[in-house]
């Protein structure tokens, strides 16, 4: 069975060691760091608004989780 | 002789074709004759003028625990529900070590707002695996139960602390695996997982730190049995419930699993949203993937005192704060403390329209008693104050035992809802039974489906709305011989008026273990529920004690 899906907002599942940085390195090539991370979190409030893991966790000071979805792309208009 | 005969009713037998009178017969459990019955039997039931259908299916909730003191879940089965699913949202009571126990009552009581003294007082911890849980269960029901086993407590059983850390090692997701494989070989109906919800100490429960690698392992062994994946999505954002609906699309065809997902609302601030996300579920179920988005028929009102914490207050950390970490004189304290109360004021103003709206529905004093059933809005010009000021004198008043109403929140849009309720690819759901005690009652959901969405909107026929929440559910979550009143299938059976049947008012009843209490709602024009074949609940009798509800799907290789 086949069909065409409509075009959807684009997004990536993380893997565990990703950062604000390390998925605007992968996805937003050609921006700068720091407007490629910015961008990342203005698209991703459900994440960005989020508590960063406490200190003295193995996550501390990370807001992404391995089961989040993190979109790459502003939302369509 | 029959076991069991009800007559001269209007089969509506679950498959939506048109109702038609006929006697019903029944044998050893099962539906052995649907038609014209000379036959007597030890047990008649007079059904005319009353609709007969299969027994009612609720795929989302919480009993879990009730099922330990309750093997009813009441008031549900009096509802014509015969089928539950508990351990929905990635929680279920096993498996579980003895010394995460304490870790999971938190977990519930955060996520599901049930109170740690219900677990301490009404549960005996008498089991760990799965199939320990199912056998304590088993044994005192009245009610089927198809439950699903938490993916929180298979990370919780197999990495400890670390569960709500990191994600699994390549030894631990093979133990994941065994362990699943385990529970579904026990008698678990599928695996829930959730990307939303919290602890009681506000981190993200064990299953949110999955990655994907992890979900696909999980996958692989539902795979296996055949069994289904039900998650909990970011639902407040239609963009990330998309983004949901396509990893769920793309495990269901890969695994060929069915999937499901709760709750979808219908809001005023997200109508486009809602379709768009069945847009795409439209997509992906024409790609050949099963994704069946679970929409309840209630609206969206909730209780609350600040006695307990409440949900509603989760985005107003001053508030939320002190409810879920503070003491009973923390919260008196917060709110006498001039500074506190200004500034937990002021952090909700974005509640500024909701204040005056909402309603005292209990409190103690007699002298309070006179605002009862008033908005905040009334009793602020009667005291000369404002809406917010109001509710929280009288809570300080009322030592914080004042109970207000937040009704119509959302989902309260009827026409839409109908619509979304009638679509072929909505699996009707969601009620949360056994949750939320003390924020609202989750019985009566499926009196308000024909109440409301048969009756009034009429947004879907009398059969189609039964076979929603029957024969569709059954075959959704492949619960065999279920869902339809066909010869040979197992009798489990609802009675009820097709003009009357609704959901009564809702109350606040004291019957939780720990003296504790709850909201509930009766039924209203159900007249008899049959379970395996024996009469579990009537409107003359109340609940009977002979129906044998089981364990479904059943141990693999067991009969069910």
């Amino acid at each position: 069975m086949s069909a065409t899906l409509s075009a959807v907002r684009r997004s990536i599942f993380p893997s565990a060691d990703d950062t604000w940085t390390t998925i605007a390195a992968r996805e937003l090539k050609g921006t700068p760091e720091a407007e490629a991370v910015s961008l990342l979190q203005s698209w991703n409030m459900h994440v960005f608004m989020r508590a960063a893991a406490s200190m003295g966790s193995p996550r501390a000071g990370k807001q992404i989780l391995p089961s989040d979805v993190i979109f790459v792309e502003a939302p369509k208009a | 002789m029959l076991d069991l005969v009800i007559r001269n009713g209007l089969v509506v037998d679950g498959s939506g074709l048109p109702g038609f009178s006929a006697d019903v017969g029944v044998r050893g459990g099962r539906i052995v004759k649907i038609g014209h019955i000379a036959e007597a039997g030890h047990e008649e039931v007079d059904a005319r003028g009353k609709v007969v259908s299969p027994g009612f299916i609720d795929p989302h909730t919480h009993f879990d625990a009730q099922l330990l003191w309750d093997g009813y879940a009441k008031p549900a089965l009096t509802h014509g529900v015969t089928t539950v699913v508990p351990g929905n949202c990635s929680l279920s009571l096993a498996p579980l070590k003895a010394k995460h126990r304490m870790k999971l009552v938190g977990m519930f009581n955060q996520i599901e707002e049930m109170p740690n003294i219900a677990f301490e007082t009404g549960v005996e911890w008498n089991w760990e695996t799965f199939d320990e849980y199912v056998k304590r269960i088993g044994k005192d029901l009245s009610i089927n139960v198809a439950p699903l086993v938490g993916h929180s407590l298979l990370r919780l059983w197999v990495m400890e602390d670390a569960s709500m850390e990191r994600t699994a090692t390549s030894s631990e997701l093979k133990a994941m695996q065994v362990l699943l494989r385990q529970c579904l070989d026990a008698g678990a109906v599928g695996l829930s997982t959730s990307f939303v919800d919290m602890d009681e100490t506000l981190k993200p429960v064990p299953s949110r730190l999955a990655d994907q690698e992890e979900l696909h392992a999980l996958c692989e062994v539902l795979a296996e049995y055949g069994r289904i994946l039900q998650i909990v999505p970011e639902f407040y954002d239609a963009d990330v419930t998309i983004a949901r609906v396509d990893q769920l699309a793309d495990l269901s065809i890969q695994y060929g699993i069915p999937t499901t997902f709760s709750p979808l609302f219908v809001n005023a601030d997200n109508s486009n949203g809602v379709d768009r996300v069945m847009k795409r579920v439209d997509e992906q179920f024409a790609r050949g993937a099963r994704v069946w988005p679970q929409v309840q028929t209630r609206p969206i009102d909730i209780s609350f005192c600040f006695a307990v914490p409440s949900l509603l207050f989760i985005r107003s950390p001053s508030w939320y704060r002190v409810m879920r970490f503070g003491s009973h004189d923390d919260i008196l304290n917060a709110f006498r403390n001039p500074e506190q109360r200004k500034k937990m004021i002021a952090e909700t103003t974005m509640l500024n329209m909701l204040w005056p709206r909402l309603v005292l529905r209990q409190v103690k004093t007699d002298a309070n008693q006179q605002f009862v059933g008033k908005t905040l809005a009334e009793i602020a010009e009667l005291r000369q104050t404002t809406p917010v000021d109001a509710m929280i004198d009288l809570s300080l008043e009322e030592d914080l035992d004042a109970h207000v109403l937040a009704g119509d929140m959302g989902h309260n849009d009827y026409a839409r809802v109908g619509a979304l309720l009638s679509h072929p690819r909505v699996h009707v759901g969601a009620s949360d039974g056994g949750a939320h005690i003390l924020s609202f009652s989750t019985y009566g959901d499926t009196g308000f489906l024909f109440s409301k969405f048969v009756r009034d909107t009429k947004s879907l026929t009398l059969e189609g709305a039964v076979k929603k929440i029957t024969s569709d559910t059954a075959n959704i979550w492949g619960l065999p011989d279920r869902g339809l009143l066909h010869k040979g299938y197992v009798a489990d059976i609802a009675v009820f008026e097709a003009d009357a049947i609704d959901r009564g008012p809702e109350y606040y009843v004291q019957d939780v273990p720990g003296n504790g209490s709850r909201y509930v709602r009766d039924a209203v024009g159900v007249d008899t529920v049959i379970v395996g074949g024996k009469v579990a609940w009537s409107r003359t009798s109340g609940y009977r004690n002979d129906a044998q509800g089981v364990v479904l799907p059943g141990q693999v290789g067991g009969a069910a």
